[in-house]
């Protein structure tokens, strides 16, 4: 019996390699480019640059004008996720727990954009902004992205907060709790792995963005990342050496916020709170 | 005091629903209304067609219905196949292992890329010339199969649908992980002291559990995996002659074609044989609750 | 509380963050010239400084979204003072009649139209009796030129004793020397549907010559005419010969370039640009460029594609008269000299041809003359789509040409007949 679970523990470890292996290989082949030179890149094809090249780091940095766009992004990603999880959540505990009318249609038309991809909305949008007196402002791209994120937030934190049984919410009410309290200090908590979930992807979403930081944006020390990575690709000539530089430190950022949100998805509820 | 009540609710909905209302319902009723229209989107002029843009679409354009179903093929490979490695992974590490954290970081890179990134360096491993798949392969002995992955008619959807699940699967590990995680560890242990082992453990005690999350990963997965654009575009532009066209690139083409009433009806039909897909869905997991 | 603080902190960044107001006599300009940005903004400078407006160049890229920013711009009235709408003659004209693109034949009438190559300056004119009702006239400023034709690696050809092939026949027979030889002759971003049509029409101007794509597009000669399957049968040959090198049907024209760079093929269809992305990716590489081939035979003369940056003003900018002086500037002697050293472009004024330094350049630019005409009335996109899509077809050998001829037919009839119905 206990060669057989050795058996499945070892084919187990064999398949997370394997796994593991072809997704790290793009992260290590941008990596290992964003260290050769450009001529380097076409000739050498291992992962292993002949030379390693800095240089294209700092002229990353320099060129694309990273310092800038970098704070751009964080402000906007740090931002926008944040409206996310406060409105959406907020939201999406009224919709699944509390008498509102209309909550059905309310949901129905939620839902709607993200089933029907319409294309040129951002025209609209963009004439919107303007007569609001928000183009080419932060706030304005802001309220765009916490915009983007809502419907599919609402859709799974509603979900999640659906699961949690009631009789949380009776035992509090009979408590003394108000809405805002059980809201507050019950559900959120017990939502967190959800949360999480969204804040991650979100914040690739946001961060990863460009067209609409584009079109809405006119001042250059208001764009994001993603606008610094567009240097390197001229019309006719590409830097892939910077390119991938630029990339490499575009990505970083959103693996650390990862790696941060990793415990809030992994620490369960605990035991007995769900189905117990 | 019941008037209280539903105040003081409504303010709960009220900041969302405003500003869904004010930044994407306004634009979206705005550029639905061109489906019945033709307009370049520059001129100040549009011309009113009535249901004409839909007739056309519906009955005669071959290409369309093409690229909705190579949208349909990729899908049905990313609900069966990316899904279920997405579970199996999820499971083990559930099931606690060595490294975990590190597993559980590698996942998430995919996802994290952006897509010209992925589209980059897919294209270089996929290359004809120079790529790394055709390398590999011919080291193994196996020279015959390669090809240019992504310009043979044959290969090339598989190719992107490839890299897509490549890209996708973090997203429904995380969320698979995170319900998982939310069974209490005590029904396991109830369960195998009534001598359950763990296929049994997992078909009566997770599946039934795991139900909403299912369904909530198998939405995503359709909706997502239909409208795949970034990957086709930066990969092979909807080519060879058309073989990975896809709804969104199809749309997108029309649109930089200033063909705007046109491109609005195709995305109208698109959106509403999702709704179907999903209204589909939600009572196939209904029933599946009820059991 | 700690918290709270931090997001009153963010919302005070950003609120310190909102628009700064436009300085006096300012010119903005929008353009999607990524490899130009660098030597646009100096010459802005050296403007601004020695007058009293400030022109200012901001970069929109890549090209797709530089045009819908430009449509959004349109429909919310905030056009920049220069800008272009970086599409065909029709949807130009859509700009013009909608008023968003100033009317320059006045100023242009003044002797600045002389500066220019005429093939070149065709591109932003429409004649008498054009095809969308437009006052005839000139509504664009070219600022630089590039064109297309065949590269080749002067290394291989060398070795090979290959001399440059003038005639179809030739061609095919190169090819087939550095097939023997293991090496791909020929490579193409032909994933890019444009580059297709653009090799296709070298065929196309000399079999059915100017007036023939005209009556074509007219309707009143069909693509199942045979001297159009002459033209799709060339792709079949040169399928049959093998030259076409590997996935060259979903390349890139970027990709393309990577495949000649590497010497991975001997020859490569490309436009002027090339020279500075060989030398990027490949200093060493010796390489020199010869006209597409001549058809045995073929009535009419071997055209070439030729195009120009336009860049077009504003009729509502509030000054008007300062952008079309700038542009004048742009395009004097001086400026273009600076602009086609940097930029290896061909300068769109032709005075200064003879100071263009690369040889391969100096070829280019010495074939301006050749363009393809500009026509008067424009083939609908869908036509030309399919067409390209088509000849990718035949070069997997998924169609036939007499296939694609008769696919063709049915496509433009389609078109034909909604454009009829629309006009009623």
């Amino acid at each position: 019996m206990s060669s057989k679970v050795e058996e499945a523990k070892l084919s187990s470890y064999l398949i997370l390699l394997a796994i593991a292996i072809i997704c790290l290989f793009p992260l290590l082949w941008m990596l290992s480019s964003s260290l050769k030179s450009q001529a380097e890149i076409f000739t050498n094809m291992s992962l292993i640059p002949k030379r390693i090249f800095f240089k294209n780091y700092s002229d990353a940095w320099v060129k694309g004008k990273f310092a800038i766009y970098f704070l751009n992004s964080l402000i906007y990603t740090f931002c926008g996720v944040l409206g996310i999880l406060t409105i959406g959540s907020l939201c999406a505990y009224g919709l699944a727990r509390l008498k509102i009318p209309f909550k059905d249609i309310i949901f129905l038309i939620l839902i709607i954009p993200l089933i029907v991809p319409l294309p040129g909305t951002f025209v609209p949008l963009y004439v919107l902004l303007k007569r609001l007196g928000l183009l080419d402002t932060r706030i304005g791209l802001i309220l765009c992205y916490i915009n983007g994120g809502l419907a599919f937030g609402i859709f799974l934190l509603k979900s999640f907060f659906e699961e949690i049984p009631k009789e949380l919410e009776e035992a509090a009410i009979i408590d003394g709790a108000t809405k805002w309290q059980i809201y507050f200090r019950i559900m959120l908590p017990l939502v967190k792995p959800a949360l999480a979930t969204l804040a991650i992807f979100n914040t690739v979403a946001i961060w990863n963005e460009f067209l609409l930081a584009l079109i809405i944006l006119q001042n250059p020390l208001k764009m994001p990342i993603q606008r610094g990575l567009m240097v390197f690709q001229g019309t006719h000539i590409t830097e892939y050496g910077q390119l991938m530089a630029g990339l490499s430190i575009a990505t970083l950022p959103v693996l650390i916020i990862y790696l941060l949100m990793q415990k809030y998805i992994i620490k369960g509820i605990t035991a007995g709170a769900l189905k117990g | 005091m019941k008037k209280d009540y539903h105040i003081s609710n409504a303010l709960f909905v009220l900041p969302a629903v405003l500003m869904f209302a004010i930044f994407t319902i306004y634009p979206f009723v705005k550029t639905f209304q061109l489906s019945v229209y033709e307009w370049d989107g520059i001129s100040p002029n549009m011309k009113f067609v009535g249901f004409k843009n839909y007739i056309d679409i519906i009955l005669a354009d071959k290409i369309f219905w093409k690229s909705m179903t190579n949208a349909g093929v990729i899908t049905l490979l990313a609900l069966t196949f990316q899904n279920l490695l997405a579970l199996i992974l999820a499971v083990i590490i559930d099931r606690g292992i060595k490294f975990e954290k590190f597993f559980r970081t590698v996942y998430f890179i995919p996802p994290i890329l952006s897509g010209v990134v992925v589209g980059l360096v897919w294209k270089w491993i996929y290359d004809g010339n120079y790529g790394i798949l055709n390398t590999i392969l011919s080291y193994i002995g196996l020279e015959k199969c390669a090809t240019s992955w992504l310009s043979n008619p044959k290969t090339a959807l598989l190719s992107v649908a490839i890299v897509h699940m490549w890209k996708g699967f973090g997203w429904g590990f995380i969320i698979l992980l995170s319900g998982l995680q939310t069974i209490p560890r005590e029904l396991y242990e109830a369960s195998s002291i009534d001598g359950a082992d763990s296929f049994k453990q997992f078909y009566y005690v997770t599946v039934p559990l795991m139900i909403p999350i299912f369904f909530i990963v198998s939405i995503l997965t359709i909706l997502g995996t239909m409208q795949i654009f970034d990957l086709i575009y930066s990969m092979t532009r909807g080519g060879p002659a058309g073989a990975t066209e896809v709804p969104i690139s199809y749309i997108y083409r029309y649109m930089s074609n200033n063909e705007l009433g046109y491109a609005t009806a195709m995305a109208v039909i698109f959106g509403i044989v999702l709704f179907l897909l999903s209204i589909l869905q939600i009572k196939i997991s209904r029933k599946l609750k009820k059991v | 509380m700690k918290f709270k603080n931090f997001v009153i902190f963010c919302i005070l960044i950003f609120l310190f963050s909102c628009s700064s107001k436009k300085s006096k006599q300012e010119i903005v300009i929008w353009h999607w010239m990524t490899d130009r940005e660098e030597v646009f903004n100096k010459l802005a400078q050296k403007y601004s400084e020695s007058k009293v407006v400030t022109v200012k160049f901001e970069t929109y890229a890549p090209s797709d979204v530089y045009r819908e920013k430009v449509r959004a711009a349109a429909q919310g009235g905030l056009l920049p003072d220069i800008y272009s709408p970086l599409g065909d003659q029709r949807e130009l004209a859509s700009f013009i009649k909608a008023g968003y693109i100033e009317d320059l034949t006045e100023y242009m009438n003044t002797g600045w139209k002389d500066w220019f190559f005429e093939a070149v300056l065709q591109q932003n004119t429409y004649k008498e009796n054009n095809e969308w009702n437009l006052k005839a006239g000139i509504y664009g400023v070219p600022i630089d030129v590039v064109s297309i034709q065949i590269f080749y690696n002067k290394k291989i050809f060398e070795k090979l004793n290959l001399s440059v092939p003038k005639t179809f026949d030739e061609f095919i027979n190169v090819c087939r020397k550095l097939r023997e030889s293991n090496i791909q002759p020929f490579v193409s971003g032909f994933g890019e549907e444009w580059l297709i049509d653009v090799f296709s029409k070298s065929f196309e101007y000399q079999i059915l010559g100017e007036e023939g794509m005209i009556k074509t597009i007219k309707g009143e000669i069909k693509y199942t005419d045979p001297r159009w399957i002459q033209v799709f049968e060339l792709f079949e040959k040169m399928r049959d010969e093998k030259i076409f090198a590997e996935g060259i049907i979903t390349m890139i024209n970027k990709d393309a370039e990577r495949v000649f760079a590497t010497e991975k093929a001997a020859m490569a269809l490309n436009g002027s640009w090339g020279i500075n992305v060989y030398s990027g990716m490949n200093p060493d590489l010796k390489y020199d460029v010869f006209m597409p081939p001549k058809i045995a035979n073929a009535k009419y003369p071997l055209r070439i594609w030729v195009s120009s940056s336009f860049l077009n003003v504003n009729p509502k900018s509030k000054f008007k008269q300062q952008a079309v002086e700038f542009l004048k500037w742009l395009t004097e002697e001086q400026q273009q000299i600076i602009l086609s050293k940097e930029t290896k472009n061909i300068p769109s004024n032709k005075n200064v041809s003879s100071e263009i330094e690369s040889d391969v350049l100096k070829n280019f630019a010495s074939n301006i003359d050749k363009s393809f005409p500009t026509l008067p009335v424009v083939e609908n996109w869908k036509v030309i789509g399919t067409k390209c899509r088509g000849i990718q077809s035949i070069i997997i050998g998924q169609k036939t040409a007499k296939q694609l001829a008769l696919e063709l037919q049915k496509e433009k009839e389609k078109v034909i007949s909604e454009i009829k119905l629309g006009s009623n």
